[in-house]
C-alpha cells in the first residue's frame, strides 16, 4: 500500500499538476478569447446590422421631431396636436383600444378555454384554423365585413327582410363600430394560442383533485385554473393590446373617413401633407406610448416562462 | 365470491357529484357548446368564405347572396394587378430569406448571450420593431433614407428594407427558439471531436435548424405579403404591392375586384406556405 505513496509516484503527481494547470490556463484563456470575439461579433451586429435598420431610423425620427429653426424646439408638437382635425386623437385612439383589446381578449380567452375543456367535434380544426388565421392580413378582415355587415352587406339584408324594414338596419361599419368589430374579430385569435398554450402547461391532477373534493366548475375556473394559468394569459392580452394599438389596415379601412386616429393622422400629414416634422412629432407620441406596452409585455412575458421553467 | 356487478350499490355521499348528469344541464352545455362553434364559424370562417364568395360574384350589393356567379373580375385583371402580384412575390422571398438569414446569424451570435451585456443590448435592439407600429416605423425609415447620403426613396429597395426590419424580430425569435439546450449538447461533442467550427455549422447546425427555417421562411413570407402600413408609408411611385392596390379599390368602391385580387394573393401566400412547411417534420408544426 505505501509504496503507492512513494517519493518518486508524489513527484510524478506534481508534475502532472503542473502541466494540468498549464493546460487549464491555456483553455481558460482560450475561452476567454472566445467570449471576447463573441463580443466584438456582437458589437459588430448591433453597428453594422441592426444600427441601420432600427436604431439609426428611430433616431432620426426623434431628432426631425424635435428640430426647429433654431435648434430644439416643440414646434412640431403643437402643430400637430393643434390641429382641429386631429385634437383628441390620442384619446379616441386609446378609447377604441380599450374597448377593442379588452373585448378581443375577453372572447379569446373564453374560446381557447372552450376548445381546452370542452372540445367539442372538430375543435381541433378550429385551433389549426386560428393559427391560419394569424397569417390573413388586417385590411381584408375590415374588407369582408363590408360584404357582411354594411349597409348593402348580407346581414344587413337579412335583417331588413326578417323585420320588414323600409331602410337597412345596419348603418354602423365606417365608424368606432365597425373599427372595433374587425379588430375584435382580427386579434383574438392572437389572444387564442398563449392561452391555449398556458392552459397545456396545467397540472391536469390539481383540476381533477379540486373536482373530486367537490368543487363547481366555476369555482376550479376561479380558484385553481386562473391563478396558475394567469401569466401565460396576461401576457397574451398584453399582446393583443399591442398589436391592437399598432393596427394600421383597419382603421384606414373602416375608418379613415370619418374617424381620427393616431396612426391615420401620422399617415395622412406624412403621405397627403407631405408634412415629415409634424408627422414625426405624432410618431414620436405614439413610439412612446407603444414601446412602453412593448416594455411591459417584455417583463410578463419573461416572467411567465420563468414560472414555467421553474414548473418543470 | 363472484359478485354480480349490477347489484353493487355504491354508499350514498350527500355531497358527491352524481357520474351521470341530468338531462337539462347536457342540453343546456350542448347548446353552449353549438353556439360557441356557430360563434367560431361565424367569426373566423365566414370572412375567409367572403373573399372567395365575392371575387366570383357577378354582383353582390343588397342581396343575402350573390346575385349570379361569374369569372369576369379574374378576367379583367389588368396588367398592373399582375405586376403587383409578382411585385408582391419578389419583395416577400427577398424579405423572408434576408430576415431568415439575419435571424440566423443574430440567435447564433447571441445563444446564452442574451442577458447580460452587449448581448441584451442586442436582443433588445432585434426585437424592438415587435413593439413599434408599422407606420411610425416607414415614417422613420422614409426619413432617415429619402435624402444624401443614403436615398433609396425612389427604389423598390425602401420597401425590402422597411419589412426586413418589421420581420426580423419574428425570424430571429423562431431561430432562437430552436437553439434549445438539448441540441447544444451535439454541437460541442462534434467539437471536441475535433469538427473545425464551419462544419459544425455546416454539418450539424443547419441540418438541426431546418425546421426552424422553414417555419421562419414562411413566416416572413405570409408576413411581408399581407404587410400594409409600412409599404404605404414608403413605397415609391411607380410600384406597387397587392395590398396597395386592394387598399386603393377599396377605397374608391371597387369591391368585387379588389376581392378577384385579395383571393389571389391569399393562394399564392397558401401555395408559397404549403411548399416551405408542408414537408417540414411533424414536430416543428407542435
Amino acid at each position: 500500500m505505501s509504496s503507492l505513496f512513494s517519493p518518486d509516484a508524489a513527484g510524478g503527481l506534481s508534475v502532472g499538476d503542473a502541466q494540468r494547470a498549464g493546460s487549464a490556463a491555456a483553455h481558460a484563456a482560450a475561452v476567454r478569447r472566445r467570449e471576447r470575439r463573441a463580443q466584438w461579433h456582437l458589437v459588430f451586429l448591433a453597428v453594422f446590422v441592426l444600427g441601420p435598420l432600427v436604431a439609426y431610423p428611430l433616431a432620426r425620427l426623434v431628432l426631425l421631431s424635435l428640430a426647429g429653426a433654431h435648434g430644439l424646439s416643440l414646434h412640431a408638437y403643437t402643430a400637430f396636436f393643434g390641429n382641429p382635425e386631429s385634437r383628441g386623437v390620442i384619446g379616441t385612439t386609446l378609447w377604441i383600444l380599450f374597448v377593442s383589446a379588452g373585448l378581443a381578449s375577453v372572447l379569446g380567452v373564453a374560446l381557447a378555454a372552450i376548445l381546452f375543456f370542452r372540445p367539442f367535434p372538430g375543435a381541433r380544426l378550429v385551433t389549426r384554423f386560428l393559427e391560419l388565421f394569424v397569417a390573413f392580413p388586417s385590411f381584408l378582415v375590415a374588407f369582408t365585413l363590408i360584404f357582411l355587415y354594411g349597409s348593402q352587406g348580407s346581414v344587413s339584408i337579412a335583417l331588413q327582410r326578417l323585420l320588414h324594414r323600409d331602410a337597412p338596419p345596419l348603418d354602423f361599419l365606417f365608424g368606432i363600430g365597425g373599427v372595433i368589430l374587425a379588430e375584435v374579430v382580427f386579434y383574438a385569435p392572437f389572444v387564442v394560442r398563449p392561452t391555449l398554450a398556458a392552459f397545456a402547461l396545467l397540472d391536469m391532477r390539481l383540476v381533477e383533485a379540486a373536482k373530486s373534493l367537490g368543487a363547481s366548475g366555476w369555482m376550479v375556473a376561479a380558484r385553481v385554473i386562473l391563478p396558475l394559468a394567469w401569466p401565460g394569459i396576461a401576457a397574451g392580452t398584453i399582446l393583443c393590446f399591442l398589436l391592437t394599438f399598432n393596427e394600421f389596415g383597419i382603421l384606414l379601412v373602416l375608418g379613415s373617413a370619418h374617424l381620427v386616429t393616431l396612426p391615420v393622422a401620422i399617415y395622412s400629414s406624412a403621405t397627403v401633407d407631405l408634412d415629415l416634422p409634424t408627422a414625426a412629432a405624432g410618431a414620436v407620441v405614439m413610439l412612446a406610448m407603444s414601446l412602453s406596452l412593448y416594455a411591459l409585455y417584455r417583463r410578463v412575458d419573461r416572467r411567465a416562462q420563468r414560472r414555467t421553467a421553474d414548473g418543470r | 365470491m363472484a359478485v354480480n356487478p349490477d347489484h353493487i350499490s355504491l354508499p350514498k355521499h350527500p355531497r358527491a357529484r352524481p357520474v351521470t348528469r341530468a338531462l337539462a344541464p347536457r342540453i343546456a352545455s350542448g347548446v353552449l357548446l353549438a353556439l360557441a362553434a356557430l360563434l367560431c364559424v361565424w367569426l373566423f370562417v365566414l370572412p375567409v368564405a367572403v373573399v372567395a364568395l365575392s371575387s366570383v360574384a357577378s354582383h353582390w350589393s343588397g342581396t343575402i347572396f350573390p346575385d349570379g356567379f361569374s369569372m369576369r373580375w379574374f378576367e379583367r385583371l389588368g396588367s398592373s394587378d399582375f405586376d403587383a402580384v409578382v411585385t408582391s412575390i419578389e419583395v416577400g422571398f427577398g424579405v423572408a430569406v434576408l430576415g431568415t438569414a439575419l435571424g440566423l446569424w443574430l440567435a447564433l451570435a447571441l445563444e446564452g448571450r442574451d442577458r447580460r451585456g452587449v448581448g441584451a443590448l442586442v436582443d433588445l435592439l432585434a426585437m424592438v420593431p415587435n413593439g413599434v407600429p408599422s407606420v411610425v416605423l416607414g415614417l422613420a425609415v422614409l426619413i432617415a433614407y429619402h435624402k444624401a447620403p443614403l436615398d433609396l426613396s425612389s427604389s423598390a429597395a425602401i420597401v425590402v428594407f422597411v419589412q426586413l426590419a418589421l420581420v426580423l424580430p419574428f425570424c430571429y425569435r423562431c431561430a432562437s427558439a430552436a437553439l434549445r439546450p438539448e441540441l447544444t449538447v451535439l454541437r460541442e461533442a462534434a467539437a471536441s471531436l475535433g469538427a473545425p467550427p464551419s462544419m459544425v455549422l455546416r454539418r450539424v447546425v443547419l441540418p438541426q435548424l431546418v425546421p426552424a427555417i422553414r417555419a421562419s421562411l414562411a413566416l416572413g413570407l405570409a408576413l411581408s405579403l399581407g404587410e400594409l402600413g409600412a409599404t404605404l408609408t414608403v413605397y415609391p411611385p411607380g410600384f406597387a404591392t397587392v395590398p396597395i392596390v386592394v387598399v386603393g379599390e377599396v377605397e374608391r368602391g371597387y369591391y368585387l375586384p379588389a376581392s378577384a385580387l385579395s383571393l389571389i394573393l391569399l393562394l399564392v401566400s397558401l401555395a408559397a406556405l404549403v411548399l416551405i412547411a408542408a414537408r417540414a417534420p411533424r414536430r416543428a408544426a407542435d
